[in-house]
């Protein structure tokens, strides 16, 4: 083997390592989704689709399917509203906080799931912050119900996938041509107009790849939907979870992920070939 | 057999070809420049001559040795590199002393070579100073001392003095070049700055698109270039596009150029350098073995030690440079531009 | 107008407000002295972190969690770093293709990684063991060790490994007094976000944890579905104040806001 190839070497403990807790799993996920439940719950080794048309025929998949497309679509848009002026801002800022100011945009990235869902119960809740300070001000007299239903797991959701989608949008402006924008202040354009007729058109590769990364993190996103959900908010992630776990349909389980799986692909070779078209 | 030989080198990347064919002996102890515009070929072959870069063909051989299979960590050979390359986690004494360490050389040797090396250079003052705070040509003269310090058997330069400033780079220049002969080490160096080819070497190799177009000593490349490239790349030139006479002699603005005979096929430039031109008034007489052409001063434009003076004809335009302090004639005035007749050049003309 | 104006400004400003404010929330009501879920806290006091010393089911998957951590960490390092000095360093056929394989397992979602780790995990009896966890939460620390590390052996200055081999250090010796030495800033900060990304790990743990073994985030799971007291708040200061630390230290160590910024 040349020197230059004896480095491969060094790989091949990654290779097996991820082979056998990545690779050979995911084919056994594939798998699994062909194989049948027996009547009494146990799993039967198969080559048959009977789980998927078991699927295909739920109304309840459709549901579930417009719950999570719904969900993270509204999720994504939120998203996007809060992420394009914060990573705008900081790719724009000459304030010698610029590094502080990015650690701290992508902080609740650093910071585990279950916290910040616990501060949107803290928000959101009957007796919290949100509704204390609605009625402190006068504006309500019952409490508003944020909590255990869409609003507020869109609401958590839209927060957790913000630090993704900064950082997707910083690296699609990294790309940006400062000297573009100030080319068209310098020919007399107020800022606005040079935000609405630069800025944004060239930044729109950026944008589509970020909503695509925030559709893919809502699609299958799992604790936000359950705990913020209450119980009451069913999408995929819930059901693939009851399945595999309280239910062990694996089967089940198998192919409900399998079909989510084949949505984010569609969404993401979507946004790939719109972000393309966009950047000619 | 030369101390140093290079045969028929070649490395081509996907569709583009680096060095297409690169032969060159190089005695012990002498000093070879490689000179080239960026692209031909120059770095690459250094590249090559260290091991660093893997050859698709060819051969080199070191004091009869064939190394071309060997890796370029058993090939003691100094490379000094344009960016220096200094390790900026060592401070200086540790950058000189990693080759020693390598070679296994024990400690109190090591400290006195490394001592040595760094006297040569004039920096031991600063032989604790990590490499961020030392200034460029600080920095290069740790990179030479590094490079030094083992022994080598041939000495790499690679463009190592273009990162610094005009008058830095003339005494670096010097500096280098009496290291080099004082210790005898055979020493190969890529530039794409002339002056420093003519200065620092006793042959020079001019390169063009992966190929050596002539080797020989720089007064050798300046007098009688080989190529069209290699004359108007070593020095300046006039191009004069010139025409076939009846009896194959050459005819430029109108005037037969004496001495001068054209290619059996194609056309014929004429090149002619500007030191080499002299402005004599049109009245005054002119052999007939001398060459000349008449023509008006369009400008003269003064460069501190010389002038250069813009003359146009029925041909198109030359420059002709003087030294400054004499009588220059003024815009307007016709002129007689002059020659010596061994200072023609001749080169079949290339398709643009 | 250079920089980012004034009416930017503002807009991110709020929109900071916004990211901050569970974070904010939760500090406060972790020292609240309510026994529900209540804000403004009617009075304060500490007595939910002395509630939280004295949980032991939280205590100890909180020990178990920093322990595979650890673990992960250490054996990701292992593997990862030679990976990327491979994949950095090697010249080989399928070298594009071995470098997309071990990036992939970033672009799956968890959930799915999760599901396929417990099919596999249960007939091997690993689902509820500490080499289990540890093992499912590689599948994402490794791929992401190979890539910081990835990037780290890339943006070495120029040369100075050429020229440790033109100065007699064979390979092995160039990485050792060369690559490793200077890419040791990117291995301290790999270190602390593989630790704090297994630490904090939730969806794959929820998959393959179980009652003989389970992750700090899985337990707190657990609490928030059953009960809606001000505890996992007292908790969660904690594991907040135990993150920034150790992003502070790297930050003094290394930089980390560079990395972020190239990232």
């Amino acid at each position: 083997m040349s020197p230059s190839a004896r480095w491969s070497l060094l790989a091949v403990p990654a290779a097996l390592l991820l082979g056998f807790i990545y690779l050979w799993p995911s084919l056994g996920l594939f798998r699994t989704a062909f194989n049948e439940t027996s009547a009494t719950g146990a799993m039967i080794e198969a080559l048959s689709l009977k789980v998927w048309r078991e699927l295909m025929a739920d109304s309840f998949t459709y549901e579930l399917t417009l719950n999570s497309l719904w969900l993270s679509v509204t999720a994504t848009v939120i998203a996007l509203c809060i992420a394009y002026p914060i990573s705008l801002f900081l790719f724009r800022t000459e304030s010698r906080f610029r590094g502080l100011l990015a650690v701290m945009a992508i902080m609740p990235m650093l910071v585990s799931g279950v916290v910040r869902i616990f501060g949107w119960l803290t928000i959101l809740g009957d007796q919290g912050m949100v509704n204390s300070a609605a009625r402190w001000l006068g504006l309500i007299s019952t409490p508003m119900h944020l909590l255990f239903n869409w609003t507020g797991v869109t609401i958590g959701l839209a927060e957790s996938i913000l630090p993704y989608m900064i950082l997707a949008l910083l690296a699609g402006f990294g790309r940006l041509d400062r000297a573009l924008e100030e080319a068209s202040r310098s020919l007399g354009a107020p800022p606005w107009r040079t935000f609405l007729r630069v800025t944004l058109p060239l930044s729109l590769p950026a944008i589509v790849l970020a909503a695509g990364l925030g559709f893919v993190l809502s699609m299958s996103a799992y604790i936000t939907p359950k705990l913020l959900g209450g119980g009451r908010v069913f999408v995929l992630a819930t059901e693939i979870f009851e399945h595999a776990t309280t239910n062990a349909n694996w089967p089940m389980a198998s192919a409900m992920a399998l079909y989510t799986l084949a949505l984010m692909l569609g969404f993401l070779a979507l946004a790939n070939v719109l972000s393309r078209r966009l950047a000619q | 057999m030369a101390y140093l030989e290079l045969g028929g080198l070649a490395k081509r990347y996907r569709d583009a070809v680096a060095v297409a064919d690169v032969t060159l002996a190089v005695e012990k102890g002498e000093s070879v420049a490689l000179l080239g515009p960026s692209g031909c070929g120059k770095t690459t072959t250094l590249r090559m001559l260290a091991g660093l870069i893997v050859p698709d063909s060819g051969r080199i051989n070191v004091n009869g040795a064939d190394i071309t299979d060997v890796p370029a960590h058993k090939r003691n050979m100094g490379y000094v590199f344009q960016s220096y390359a200094l390790f900026p986690h060592m401070n200086v004494e540790k950058n000189v002393a990693f080759g020693l360490e390598e070679r296994g050389v024990a400690a109190n040797e090591r400290k006195e070579r490394v001592a040595t090396a760094l006297d040569k250079v004039r920096l031991n003052e600063l032989a604790h100073r990590r490499p961020r705070e030392l200034s460029g040509g600080q920095q290069q003269r740790v990179a030479l001392a590094r490079a030094l310090v083992i022994r080598p058997s041939v000495l790499l330069l690679d463009e190592s003095l273009s990162n610094l400033d005009a008058k830095l780079r003339q005494t670096m220049r010097r500096e280098i070049r009496d290291l080099q002969r004082s210790l005898a080490i055979t020493t190969l160096f890529v530039t794409h700055d002339q002056v420093e080819a003519l200065a620092m070497c006793d042959r020079i190799a001019v390169m063009n698109r992966g190929r050596i177009e002539q080797v020989g000593t720089p007064a050798d490349v300046y007098e009688r270039p080989a190529t069209r490239f290699v004359a108007s790349f070593v020095g300046s030139v006039n191009v004069l596009p010139a025409d076939r006479d009846a009896s194959g002699g050459l005819i430029v603005w109108g005037a037969p150029i004496p001495g001068a005979k054209s290619f059996a096929s194609g056309d014929t430039d004429v090149f002619v350098r500007p030191q080499r031109m002299r402005l004599v008034a049109p009245s005054e007489p002119v052999a007939p073995e001398t060459p000349h052409l008449k023509g008006k001063v369009e400008q003269n434009i003064f460069i501190g030690d010389q002038v250069e003076t813009i003359v146009s004809g029925p041909g198109g335009q030359v420059t002709v440079q003087s030294l400054s302090g004499g009588a220059m004639p003024c815009a307007g005035a016709e002129v007689k531009v002059v020659w010596k007749p061994e200072d023609t050049l001749v080169f079949p003309r290339e398709a643009s | 107008m250079t920089g980012a104006g004034r009416a930017l400004s503002l807009v991110a400003t709020l929109s900071y407000a916004l990211i901050m404010a569970p974070i904010v929330v939760v500090v406060v009501m972790a020292f609240s002295a309510d026994s529900f879920i209540l804000f403004p806290p009617s009075g304060f006091s500490l007595r939910w972190f002395k509630t939280l010393v004295s949980n032991a089911p939280l205590m100890k998957a909180l020990a178990l969690s920093a322990q595979i951590a650890l673990v992960v960490t250490v054996l990701s390092l292992a593997v990862g770093v030679p990976a990327a000095l491979a994949l950095e360093k090697g010249e080989f056929r399928g070298r594009d293709g071995l470098r997309g394989f071990f990036l992939a397992p970033l672009l799956l979602p968890t959930l799915i990684i999760g599901l396929a780790l417990l099919l596999f995990f249960t007939p091997l009896k690993l689902t509820a063991t500490l080499p289990g966890i540890a093992l499912g939460h590689m599948t994402v620390t490794v791929p992401f060790v190979i890539r910081m590390m990835s990037t780290a052996f890339s943006t070495l200055p120029d040369n100075v490994e050429a020229a440790a081999a033109t100065l007699g250090a064979p390979p092995w010796r160039v990485v050792w007094r060369i690559t490793l030495p200077l890419a040791a800033p990117g291995v301290i900060a790999c270190s602390a976000l593989s630790f704090l990304l297994s630490f904090d790990e939730t969806v794959i743990s929820l998959f393959v944890s179980g009652p003989r073994a389970s992750t700090l985030p899985v337990e707190m799971v657990r609490y928030v579905e059953g009960r809606t007291d001000p505890m996992i708040a007292a908790l969660s200061v904690l594991l907040i104040a135990g993150t920034l630390a150790i992003v502070i230290i790297v930050e003094r160590l290394v930089g980390v806001s560079r990395a972020v910024g190239q990232s």
